[in-house]
């Protein structure tokens, strides 16, 4: 190789630790990006795939005015790509032995389920198993609480209506057996081809026809363009975006990699920055005899663009090294927890943001100092000259800044969280700065205690600009890094707070006025606590300030709530787990007004004071908006868009009463007694949709740690740049304090208390500026409560200060090996 | 090109004219003046040397002299062209064409080997055969076996050597020695010397060093003496 291609040889340069530091971040950050961004579409697709088994499908089109969803639809979106499933739910009266039980009935066509399985024995002492197609022609699948109270068995025979079928089945669980106030227990499922012959659907009956639809996002959307303006009022489209449960605990996780992927790219970037103005400094040398040699400034220019460039290969290669099998590794945990067989894909798309995180690294933070590097003076061959004019070290903080702020937007796409982490950042470190100064000049009057701490803290005065300067990128290092345990932890907590192990996964509905008291002594009884019941009346929201509600609300807003039947109550008392926005509460005798769920208000553009009509069978009331109040939909408790005062026009309509509760599984036997003695009223057990969310939530929690890692790799490049910065001069120093007589345990006790107290400085600080930053994230972003983190707060400081003593009693290592004449020749 | 271009020089050109020069570095408050009115005028193939006490400004009028500062005010001529009046880019053009130098604290690429140092500046010339030429010159100065050494395993007078060996690379017409003794002793300063002075007749190439070392300084055909950034001629050698 020739002298000049070696200058600029990768190869050579890996020998310069500056350079490994450097490209060790650039490593970590595109191995971060890329991670994230395979991961996080992935985990969209499976989370929303998995959460797609609760509709059983992609998108479902219920119709709810008993007419068939025409067969053209079906066509419609086969010919879009689209796999197409139907259903038809309707209740009866079935026969079986010698009772009749009034059952939810289900019938199926042969897709069914698109998305999901249905869990099924075939008999009641038969293990579970999970199958792909509901029953066939002449089958039927009972409950297994169905079974009890017909007292009927797995090959016994059912009438329904005109038709006797065959019991061959127990149907333990639906995939889309979710959450529906309408829903009425217990359930049948049969083939849809053997309902005509049942002769029950006949003209006027409520029935529900419902088309399911799976396939590509894309697909989806276009159909569902085509489908728009054929829909009538009775028709509701169902996304799994629209499941309330689920997409609140998504779109924290999301946010939560967002920001961690935007914190890990942050860190890596001010270690490529430390790096890369250490490896300019170094190369002022060089430099500068190039130019005595007679080389030209913009040909210097380009040798150092060239090689970083060939850095950008080797970091975006190395990176993508990582990140692939971690990818993978990711995705077989998720595929095997979920029991699903994963599709292990790399989109080429999702790596741009790698390669760009790569260039913006080494263009926004490594090239400035070594842009630098052309104006320095062939003089510095023969006398060290004065380094870099302020300006300079002021226009690439302006370039940094400027590509911080692009990489954190490119990544999180979300201007204002860019803003407030950036603004945030800012602030944190000017008063890191300001109070680290005041630290170190503190040190000024501290003296006394044994001549290693005298010496440790000479030194950290000595040097304090450099010391500052460490302090502050240590703390913004501790800072990061503490902020995302931090919200990870409370993020965890917060999930683990809203489902508690005991959940209601019980509701009860369709509660008699006159059966409310026998219902709580009932279950109270039987130890199950039932706290609350809740009066619900089925009405429509029609009329908004005088206007019907579908021209007062725009078009382009398209609100489910308007296309159907919603739930209203009347209670005196906020649940806990509502809170108001805006307005008040009703007060003790308060019989008007009308409390509404604030995130139906936003969509419809609802405010305090206007007057909102509903339509309840043939009768009208109308109230204004008292207040607005935010629900916690996945609390798997009783939860109402509309809540009027009691004593109001509401009570005087005909309601019927609603509970939760929870009862451990292995009393199920305690709901069959519920089921003959109140036969009227449904039981929906929603415990495997607790499940379903616990194990999302456990699949989360596994790509959050591994995020976490990264990050945890990028703040350890992170010190390593900046011990690597002052590496050289500090073992000059040792190499000199040695040959001056200095003993082995002097320089080792001294060294290591140096550090040890920089890692505590910068660990308080750290600690004190994460505090500050989750208060702002948790209110911005997690909508959730800031408690102390003492459990955090106390050790943190400790093991930064434990792990930069031991970074400095390591980087003091060759001064204590080898003597100090030849350390000081080999440093020169 | 044609105002960096440089002549050789001839016995009635100078190759190196220096012309009321003076140079102040700015303390902010305080102006510190480090050469006042420095006339000079050598010779093509002349070898002068300039001996000063520490502090007296001669490393800065070296550098001045080989293009690598400007000067506050004043004008160096060298082989023809004013080089005070060039841009950096246009002396870093004729440095590399022309001049040649050896350091105090030999200046080598950590780096890089004995031979890739040396082959550096033909490379950067665009000449041929880099590495042949580089070869012929490490053994002229005796390192023929230590081609493939770092300069971390090379002593400090072969690693001077390996910078003289340099400094002829790319057959400068004029070459500046900063101290090239200073960082070696007596002896090994001596075959430095030797090997400075014969090179230096051997290529024919003009020599200008900044020394301490009172035995090389005799050895030049020209001697200055600068004391307190005055530049006087002290005496002339007979070549």
């Amino acid at each position: 190789m020739s002298a000049t291609g070696k200058l600029v040889s990768v190869r050579r340069d890996w020998r310069e630790r500056d350079v490994r530091v450097l490209l060790a971040a650039l490593m970590v950050a595109v191995a971060t990006v890329a991670t994230i961004a395979l991961f996080a579409s992935q985990l969209q697709t499976t989370l929303v795939s998995s959460a797609s088994a609760f509709l059983a499908a992609d998108r479902q089109l219920e119709s709810e005015n008993g007419q068939p969803i025409p067969p053209a639809w079906f066509e419609q979106a086969r010919t879009e790509g689209l796999k197409t499933a139907r259903m038809t739910e309707f209740s009866t009266m079935i026969a079986g032995g010698d009772r009749f039980q009034l059952v939810s009935v289900k019938a199926v066509g042969p897709h069914y389920p698109l998305r999901g399985e249905i869990e099924f024995q075939s008999a009641l002492d038969q293990p579970h198993q999970m199958v792909k197609q509901g029953p066939g022609r002449g089958d039927v699948w009972l409950s297994p609480r169905l079974l009890q109270l017909l007292s009927v068995r797995v090959g016994d025979t059912v009438d329904v209506g005109n038709l006797t079928l065959t019991v061959s089945g127990v149907l333990v669980r639906e995939p889309d057996g979710g959450f529906s106030m309408s829903a009425l227990a217990p359930r049948i499922m049969m083939n849809v081809d053997d309902v005509p012959a049942t002769g029950v659907i006949r003209t006027g009956s409520r029935v529900n026809y419902v088309a399911l639809f799976a396939g590509d996002e894309s697909a989806l959307k276009s159909f569902h363009q085509w489908l728009k303006p054929r829909l009538g009022p009775s028709h509701e489209w169902k996304s799994v975006q629209d499941g309330q449960a689920l997409s609140q605990s998504l779109a924290k996780a999301e946010r939560f990699l967002l920001l961690g992927g935007s914190l890990a790219v942050l860190l890596a970037a001010v270690a490529v920055a430390v790096a890369s103005r250490q490896y300019a400094l170094g190369q002022r040398d060089t430099v500068a005899l190039l130019k005595t040699l007679g080389v030209g400034s913009r040909r210097i220019g380009q040798l150092y663009v060239r090689r970083l460039m060939l850095w950008g290969i080797a970091g975006i290669a190395g990176g993508l090294l990582v990140a692939i099998p971690l990818y993978g590794l990711l995705s077989q945990v998720v595929a095997s927890a979920l029991d699903r067989p994963l599709a292990y894909s790399i989109d080429p798309m999702a790596l741009t943001p790698a390669l760009l995180t790569a260039l913006v690294s080494l263009f926004g933070f490594a090239y400035p100092p070594l842009r630098r590097l052309r104006t320095v003076p062939a003089m510095q061959v023969l006398r060290s000259q004065p380094g870099e004019a302020g300006w300079a070290a002021v226009i690439d903080a302006g370039i940094a800044a400027f590509a911080v702020f692009g990489l954190v937007w490119l990544y999180a796409r979300d201007i204002s969280l860019v803003l407030s982490l950036l603004g945030g950042l800012a602030v944190l470190l000017l008063v890191l700065a300001a109070v680290g100064w005041l630290l170190v000049m503190a040190l000024r009057r501290l003296s006394g205690g044994g001549s290693a701490w005298r010496l440790a803290l000479l030194a950290l005065y000595r040097h304090r600009r450099a010391s500052l300067s460490q302090i502050s990128v240590f703390a913004m290092t501790m800072m990061l890094a503490c902020t995302l345990i931090l919200v990870r932890t409370s993020l965890l907590d917060d999930w683990e707070a809203q489902l508690p192990a005991d959940s209601p996964n019980q509701f009860l509905i369709n509660i008699a006025p006159d059966a409310v008291n026998d219902v709580k002594t009932f279950l109270n009884e039987r130890g199950a606590d039932v706290d609350r019941l809740y009066p619900m009346v089925r009405g429509r929201l029609t009329e908004l300030n005088g206007r019907p509600v579908r021209e007062a609300v725009s078009k382009d807003r398209n609100v489910n709530a308007l296309n159907r039947e919603l739930n209203l109550t009347w209670m005196d008392q906020l649940p806990d787990d509502n809170a108001i926005q805006a307005g008040h509460w009703f007060a003790a005798g308060d019989k008007t007004g009308v409390s509404i769920e604030a995130g139906l208000a936003e969509r419809l553009g609802v405010r305090l004071g206007d007057q909102l009509g509903f339509t309840i069978g043939s009768q009208h009331i109308s109230e204004p908006v008292t207040s607005i109040r935010t629900v916690q939909w996945d609390s798997m408790k009783p939860n109402f868009y509309m809540a009027f005062p009691p004593g109001g026009a509401l009570e005087a309509m005909p309601a019927t009463w609603i509970t939760s509760f929870y009862l451990p599984p292995s009393r199920d036997q305690v709901l069959n007694e519920f089921s003959r003695r109140f036969p009227t009223i449904s039981v929906l057990s929603v415990g495997h949709i607790i499940d379903r969310i616990r194990t999302i939530i456990t699949q989360v929690t596994q790509a959050i740690e591994t995020i976490l890692l990264l990050i945890l790799a990028a703040a350890v490049t992170v010190m390593a740049a900046v011990v690597s910065a002052t590496l050289q001069s500090r073992q000059r120093e040792g190499a000199l304090m040695r040959t001056l007589g200095a003993r082995q345990s002097l320089l080792v006790g001294s060294t290591v208390m140096e550090f040890a107290l920089l890692g505590l400085f910068a660990g308080v600080l750290g600690v004190m500026a994460a505090e500050a930053a989750v208060w702002a994230l948790q209110f911005r972003l997690f909508e959730g409560v800031f408690r102390w983190h003492w459990t955090v707060i106390l050790p943190l400081p400790l093991i930064s200060a434990a792990l930069l003593a031991i970074l400095g009693r390591w980087q003091l290592g060759p001064v204590l090996r080898v003597s100090p004449m030849l350390l000081l020749r080999r440093l020169e | 090109m044609t105002d960096t271009a440089m002549t050789t020089g001839t016995p009635s050109q100078p190759m190196l004219r220096v012309s009321d020069l003076s140079h102040r570095v700015d303390l902010g408050s305080d102006t510190l003046t480090i050469l006042q009115g420095v006339n000079l005028e050598i010779k093509p193939g002349e070898s002068a040397a300039i001996v000063g006490r520490s502090g007296s400004g001669k490393t800065t009028l070296l550098g001045l002299l080989a293009g690598l500062d400007t000067p506050s005010e004043g004008t160096v001529e060298l082989g023809g062209a004013v080089i005070s009046a060039l841009d950096e880019d246009e002396r870093a053009r004729l440095r590399a064409q022309r001049v040649g130098f050896v350091f105090q604290s030999f200046q080598l690429l950590p780096a890089l080997t004995a031979l890739e140092n040396v082959m550096l500046p033909l490379e950067l010339g665009g000449l041929d055969a880099p590495e042949a030429r580089a070869r012929e010159l490490l053994e002229r100065v005796g390192l023929g076996e230590r081609l493939s050494h770092t300069p971390r395993q090379l002593s400090g007078g072969e690693q001077q050597r390996v910078a003289i060996a340099r400094a002829f690379a790319a057959n400068p017409v004029i070459l500046f020695a900063d101290e090239p003794t200073g960082n070696l002793d007596n002896h090994t300063g001596q075959a430095i010397s030797d090997l400075l002075l014969s090179l230096n007749r051997e290529q024919g190439t003009t020599l200008v060093l900044v020394t301490h070392d009172e035995k090389l300084a005799e050895r030049c055909q020209r001697h200055f003496n600068i004391d307190a950034g005055h530049l006087t001629e002290s005496g002339v050698t007979p070549a």
